[in-house]
């Protein structure tokens, strides 16, 4: 009941564009979940004609193998939310891990950490991620980690600097001259201090892996099989002359509406989020 | 030994009644030269009214007197009670303690000191009523007077016709038992002069007893401290008040307010209450009693010319030492010598105020002291070893530090319990229970509330002077024998500042540990310090007893300092 309160309370400070973007989180997160109930029609073998316009049949039309657009933007959301929270959680927790360590050794290890993360930093990210995707092949499982391996420089940067302010504070001074090792000052300390601000990357980060996701779809380097919403886009571009029918109104812009909405509303989110936290709980 | 007037050696007195005996003195060994004086000093019960009537022999009846008292070399204890009058008032003579039944209410002042001249001497008749006017001038009182009834008279002339009783047959000692208890300060002052003069005069040997400390400082060259029947310090009066060895010495000096015009006054703590014969009769009160002190007597030894203690660890240990500690910044190639060749000494149970203004590099070296940076050049030792990184810091009993600022000194996402918790969870000390006990306790020991909802508190819920206080619980639950405060009240406002001062105090004295106090705060240093160190652009510059600092600079910016504080 205490963290339902909690939580309560959480929500009433968020504006209203947060609640908005809070609500259509959850939606997704609902339209990933109950998928299978939700979609009438099967998402990888064709209900219906090709490209049906939307419809009572078929709430957002078909595409040009007749399969229900509704059902792949349902199933698709699955890929995109674990896509999205799997590299976010996976380079937020690593990248967290590292900073502290790096903070808190300091001296060369720091030295060290930090420029693996400029060389990082330095790099293209999507051309460097088409080139990792192409090389491991395509899975759900590889993009996760390609882009995780190319987020976790943004966690790692703000959680060493929190750490190593948190290392001047007299607290921290004093749990040492009591024989304080690395894991308690961790626990105890650093944590509480830089668990907000994780979270406010941790989120920042989702909605950057879900448009990266679908970006290396759109480009065809996705899970072939996975049919993410980068993906329906990559097959409605690739058929040809889709600008010369009416089909890309919803072929096209069912996905891209999907996405942007996924994303704009984790940005609002991310906006409340950081407001909250820098005025002091 | 040969101008030696009288010679007490191994003197016990063991009052006995029905039930049970007390042993008022034990084993007590003094020498009194011609003309010279000795002051006894101790809290009441401490022994030094019976010693006196055992040299007087008066105890027989009520109390068994062991060891000997030789005037010259004529051992008294075992004459007979007919050749002991002899010298009792004729060659010893006493001033009771004042009081209105000392004297006989149905004689006048006149007939008193008659019958006293009467009685030992060999002048009679004109003679003696002379004398007795001669006598009564002596002590400062008109003729007039000596008509009157003791009670008519006010307690300073009393305490004279008592002297002049005591004068009557020219002793050669003179035991003055708490001469000017329950005088004001006026007469007080007089009857201490009257006795100067007369000390100086008469050249009598003079033996006073007080439990005040300026009367000795006053009247005696020399001075033994009592406690529970024991000697526990002897020396020069001089030497004892400057740089008292014992820890009751020190207590008793301190209690003082003569002594200390500044301070606020704190007794020693605990009762007088001697439990244990073998052990030393200061155990229960003592603050650096280690395991030894509860089986072993100590015996008065010497230390230094004309100084002897008895104290199983050779008087007041030195707790901590900071031999010529460097440590320089470099800021741009500039080079910023924080601390240059600081030299530092604390010893068990004081409080040394160390005083200086800021970026003077009195953090530095605190931070040295308490091992969380390293000196360039130097050592520090506490209790003899040399602290390396958080030796010192990381145990019970060792050395704690408190932090200037009470807002970074705690996490405030922690709860109460968990910030006081923290060392004993680090060093896993204790169980869950034991560790929640302790916490409770350090907690009401700063005043606190400790109680379920308070402790589960989260710090940013409190107050700057509830946090130090916070601060503070937590290097208490280590039980430290040395507690480092750096500039701990000076975010704090006046009145939580005072609370929070005293509250430090009063645990020190009764905890008995010691205690650097940092701060650029003169008048707060006045108040409790008992030390003064002086800092000023990381060297010290002057050190030496508050009152020495205080009172007569040596530096002409300490000087500088304490001019503007008045």
């Amino acid at each position: 009941m205490k963290y339902v309160k909690h939580i309560m309370i959480g929500i009433k400070r968020l504006t209203v564009l947060g609640k908005i973007g809070l609500g259509v989180v959850l939606m997704v997160l609902f339209l990933a979940v109950f998928s299978d109930w939700l979609a009438l029609h099967p998402y990888s073998i064709p209900s219906g004609d090709a490209l049906e316009a939307p419809g009572a049949g078929h709430w957002l039309g078909t595409d040009d193998l007749g399969i229900d657009i509704w059902a792949q933007i349902c199933f698709g959301a699955r890929i995109s939310i674990l896509v999205g929270f799997g590299t976010a959680l996976l380079a937020g927790i690593g990248g967290s891990i590292i900073g502290i360590f790096s903070g808190y050794s300091g001296g060369l290890t720091d030295k060290l950490v930090m420029r693996l993360t400029d060389l990082v930093i330095v790099l293209p990210d999507l051309p460097m991620m088409i080139v990792l995707g192409a090389f491991f092949g395509p899975s759900v499982r590889n993009i996760i980690i390609v882009l995780a391996l190319f987020s976790w420089t943004i966690p790692t940067r703000i959680v060493r600097s929190k750490v190593l302010s948190v290392k001047q504070e007299k607290y921290v001074e004093a749990a040492m001259s009591y024989g304080a090792g690395f894991w308690h000052l961790t626990l105890r300390h650093f944590l509480p201090n830089i668990l907000p601000l994780v979270m406010v990357s941790v989120i920042r980060l989702t909605s950057r892996a879900i448009v990266a996701e679908a970006s290396l779809a759109f480009l065809g380097l996705g899970d072939p099989i996975s049919k993410s919403w980068g993906l329906i886009l990559n097959h409605a571009i690739n058929f040809k002359g889709i600008y010369f029918t009416d089909y890309w109104k919803w072929w096209v812009v069912s996905p891209i509406t999907a996405i942007m909405l996924l994303v704009t509303a984790i940005a609002f989110i991310s906006r409340d989020m950081e407001r909250i936290i820098n005025t002091k709980a | 030994m040969e101008h030696s007037i009288i010679r007490v050696e191994n003197l016990s007195v063991c009052y006995h009644s029905e039930k049970r005996r007390t042993r008022a003195v034990n084993k007590v060994s003094f020498n009194l030269d011609r003309g010279s004086s000795l002051g006894i000093i101790g809290e009441s019960g401490s022994g030094k009214t019976s010693i006196a009537l055992a040299m007087m022999g008066l105890l027989k009846k009520v109390a068994t007197v062991d060891g000997q008292v030789y005037y010259e070399d004529k051992e008294l204890n075992s004459l007979a009670e007919k050749e002991r009058n002899l010298y009792r008032w004729g060659k010893i003579a006493i001033v009771f303690q004042n009081s209105l039944d000392v004297l006989n209410p149905v004689l006048t002042v006149h007939e008193q000191i008659l019958e006293c001249l009467l009685r030992h001497t060999v002048l009679t008749g004109p003679a003696a009523d002379e004398k007795v006017v001669q006598l009564l001038e002596l002590v400062g009182l008109k003729a007039g007077w000596n008509m009157h009834y003791p009670h008519q008279l006010s307690g300073g002339m009393r305490q004279r016709v008592l002297l002049a009783m005591a004068l009557s047959c020219d002793p050669e000692i003179l035991i003055v038992d708490e001469p000017t208890t329950a005088l004001d300060a006026m007469a007080k002052d007089e009857i201490v002069r009257l006795l100067v003069k007369l000390h100086r005069e008469k050249k009598f040997a003079l033996l006073v007893i007080s439990h005040e400390m300026q009367i000795i400082s006053r009247l005696a060259s020399r001075v033994m401290v009592m406690y529970g029947g024991h000697i526990v310090e002897e020396g020069l009066t001089k030497d004892v008040l400057k740089n008292p060895l014992h820890t009751y010495t020190r207590g008793l000096i301190q209690s003082s307010p003569a002594i200390n015009p500044y301070r606020d006054l704190w007794g020693i703590p605990g009762e007088a209450e001697q439990n244990n014969p073998e052990g030393c009769p200061f155990y229960d009160r003592c603050n650096q009693k280690i395991l030894e002190c509860q089986a072993k007597l100590p015996l008065l030894e010497y230390i230094s010319l004309e100084r002897r203690v008895a104290c199983n660890r050779g008087g007041i240990t030195t707790l901590l030492t900071g031999r010529e500690l460097h440590k320089s910044f470099v800021f741009k190639g500039k080079t910023i010598k924080a601390c240059d060749n600081c030299d530092l000494t604390i010893r068990s149970g004081e409080v040394v105020v160390l005083i200086g203004e800021s970026g003077s590099g009195k953090t530095t070296l605190a931070s040295i002291l308490a091992g969380v940076s390293t000196p360039d050049e130097g050592e520090v030792l506490f209790e003899g070893e040399k602290i390396k990184g958080n030796s010192a810091t990381s145990r019970k009993n060792g050395l704690q530090i408190v932090f200037q600022d009470p807002f970074t000194a705690t996490n405030e996402h922690l709860s109460i319990a968990q910030v006081v918790k923290e060392p004993l969870d680090i060093l896993k000390l204790g169980t869950k229970d034991e560790k929640l006990n302790n916490v409770r306790q350090a907690l009401q020991d700063v005043q606190l509330p400790s109680d379920d909802e308070f402790i589960n508190k989260k710090c940013h819920c409190l107050s700057g002077g509830q946090r130090q206080r916070v601060a503070l619980a937590r290097s208490l639950v280590m039980e430290p024998k040395l507690l480092i405060a750096d500039e701990i009240s000076s975010m704090l406002d006046p009145s939580t500042q005072a609370n929070v001062l005293r509250l430090l105090k009063g645990l020190q004295n009764t905890r008995g540990f010691a205690m650097l106090f940092i701060t650029h705060d003169l008048a707060l240093a006045r108040k409790i310090a008992d030390r003064v160190y002086v800092m000023y652009n990381g060297k010290i510059i002057e050190h030496g007893s508050a009152v020495e600092v205080f009172d007569s600079p040596k530096e002409s910016y300490t000087n500088k300092l304490v001019d503007n504080l008045l």
